[in-house]
């Protein structure tokens, strides 16, 4: 490590020393299930897995979020709390090492969300500023986006497809596509709903299935029914235009949240408490350069409200974070705790840096 | 190291189909030793050293590079690493060995024929069975790449080394990802591949392993068996 390296290595511990927050270590070697539980295969397969002699997994700490976060449970949820961290972690990668280091803090229970989120949001610029990184940001809505969709003219199941694929851009355009171009058929008429449940219980029976630990056969028959009515019960056109309108929304925050204005009023659709929080945070933003794009979000179901992430010159992320209030339930919390945190990628920054 | 290794199929049909292959090709693949050896040669050519190993194993040693070529179906070498198709060449399709890796779901499932169907069930899976759908198969990798890809995330795989379609029946598993030539094992265990559900057609292969130490002596070396296989590739 070079002498300037050094410095900034001591400055960002610093900085992650100053956040009024307790600093958390979890173990580096971590039970495998939770983060499978919590995040499914795709994450899974970026873990360094071990088994133990007794057949259980572990794996080495892939991030701090998860410990920290259900250790704060374990201890018993109400109060606000605040963490902050920097240390190595682990997961196989493309290119670059399997362990680097990460910092970053994790705002629990907080009273106000908003200010939590300055205080994420000042804390991943200050890391960034460290190093000489002056980056773009760019800032996603979950929140909005369930917002217009919750009061988008629609059949009811459709939302919940639809926001199901929201953050992965070629599934979420494959089922509006599919939408756009469904045919206006007359419906077959369908058998009765209990004979298709006969006719189901059977099949599962002959098959050897039980009927009650998996998909039961009502639960099968609902859904056959509720895909044939959805086929006939299409959405409306001008929705399905307002969705793919507001999906291409992307470039300068300032222009984006104007256009998104225009479109939510046009719809008669109020957006209005959450775009005055995304601008809120815009204002502390100040002079950075910062875009929203409409369809930006992770493809994790727990993030809530604004999400964000900070690129440099190269166009890596190096930073990112954003408000996560379905986390903690998601973790065996009993109701949901207003959550928000980010983290930083060292190694990145560093690179930028040297 | 001067010569170059051929790794074939050790056992089965599969042995049996590749060195006729190669016979056809006028290159015969000699056993000295038997189904019990591990060593062969090919006739005429010293240079070339045979080794004989169980097909998944070719897939990993090509992609890792401590054989030169060798022959192992497409879905191995899909399976044993995400990089595996990027460390190796794909020399020749040999004709055989044809298969289909594909996701099954049971046939009293009449809502889901689509993975689109499989999206929107697996989302909801868990608020109403306290648990994440779970898929039964061996093939780890090419689900989760698939399953990536198709907007799915929300499922849990567990590793099924044999007997696969018997998962949904046994209460294992929910659905499956197996591989299958006609579907009729499919078929009498009720199990019904989606419409779209085919994730990757496989065959048996000549593969030219990238990651190996080429020399252009080596590689003078395989061009000939190349030639004489009517195969060419850029390294």
């Amino acid at each position: 490590m070079t002498a300037a390296a050094a410095q900034r290595r001591t400055a960002l511990e610093d900085l992650v020393e100053a956040q009024g927050a307790t600093r958390a270590t979890p173990p580096l070697l971590l039970p495998a299930d939770p983060y499978f539980d919590l995040a499914g295969e795709e994450f899974g397969r970026r873990l360094l897995l071990t088994t133990a002699t007794t057949g259980a997994e572990y794996c080495l700490r892939p991030d701090f979020t998860l410990p920290i976060v259900k250790a704060y449970i374990e201890d018993g949820v109400g109060e606000p709390a605040a963490f902050s961290y920097l240390g190595p972690i682990f997961r196989q990668r493309e290119t670059g090492p399997a362990e680097f280091d990460q910092a970053g803090i994790e705002l629990l229970a907080q009273p106000d969300g908003d200010v939590a989120l300055d205080q994420v949001l000042t804390f991943a610029r200050a890391a960034l500023d460290l190093f000489g990184v002056s980056p773009t940001i760019h800032l996603g809505g979950v929140g909005l986006f369930e917002s217009l969709l919750a009061q988008a003219d629609m059949p009811a199941p459709w939302r919940s497809r639809i926001r199901q694929r929201f953050g992965h851009t070629e599934a979420l355009d494959r089922l509006l596509t599919r939408l756009e171009s469904a045919p206006e058929l007359p419906r077959a008429e369908q058998p009765s709903r209990e004979a298709m449940v006969d006719d189901i219980t059977e099949q599962m029976v002959a098959a050897g299935l039980s009927l009650s630990e998996g998909r039961t056969p009502t639960e099968i028959a609902d859904r056959y029914l509720e895909q044939q009515a959805l086929d006939a019960a299409q959405i409306p056109p001008a929705t399905l235009k307002l969705l793919r309108d507001y999906l291409a929304i992307s470039g300068p925050a300032l222009q984006s949240l104007t256009r998104i204005e225009t479109l939510a009023r046009a719809a008669r659709i109020d957006l209005a408490p959450r775009l005055k929080s995304i601008r809120h945070h815009l204002d502390n933003l100040g002079e950075a350069s910062v875009s929203f794009d409409a369809n930006f979000s992770p493809r994790l179901d727990y993030y809530t409200g604004i999400v964000f992430e900070m690129t440099g010159p190269r166009g890596e992320i190096l930073a990112s974070g954003g408000q996560y209030d379905r986390l903690l339930e998601r973790l065996g919390a009993v109701a949901p705790i207003a959550a928000s945190g980010c983290s930083v990628w060292v190694d990145r920054l560093e690179a930028e840096a040297a | 190291m001067a010569g170059i290794t051929l790794a074939v199929p050790s056992k089965g049909r599969l042995e049996e189909l590749t060195r006729e292959w190669f016979a056809d090709n006028g290159l015969t693949i000699t056993r000295p030793g038997g189904a019990r050896s591990y060593l062969g040669a090919i006739e005429g050519l010293p240079d070339v050293t045979v080794r004989f190993f169980p097909a998944s194993e070719i897939a990993r040693e090509l992609i890792r590079g401590t054989i030169d070529f060798g022959v192992t179906g497409r879905d191995l070498i899909h399976e044993t690493s995400e990089s595996g198709p990027a460390s190796v060449v794909f020399a020749k399709p040999l004709g055989f060995g044809s298969a289909d890796v594909v996701v099954a779901v049971p046939d009293a499932w009449i809502d889901v024929t689509h993975m689109h169907d499989l999206a929107d069930v697996a989302s909801d899976f868990r608020s109403r069975h306290g648990r994440w759908l779970r898929i039964a198969t061996k093939y780890i990798t090419i689900t989760r790449q698939h399953f990536a890809k198709a907007g799915i995330a929300e499922y849990r795989i567990v590793e099924s080394l044999g007997a696969t379609e018997a998962a949904p029946a046994s209460g294992v598993a929910d659905i499956i990802v197996d591989i299958t030539t006609t579907g009729s094992t499919l078929t009498a265990n009720a199990l019904r591949v989606l419409e779209d559900g085919t994730l990757l057609q496989s065959e048996a292969c000549l593969l030219v392993s990238r990651t190996a130490a080429w020399t252009p002596e080596r590689r003078a070396l395989l061009d000939v068996v190349l030639t004489r296989l009517d195969a060419a590739i850029d390294l």
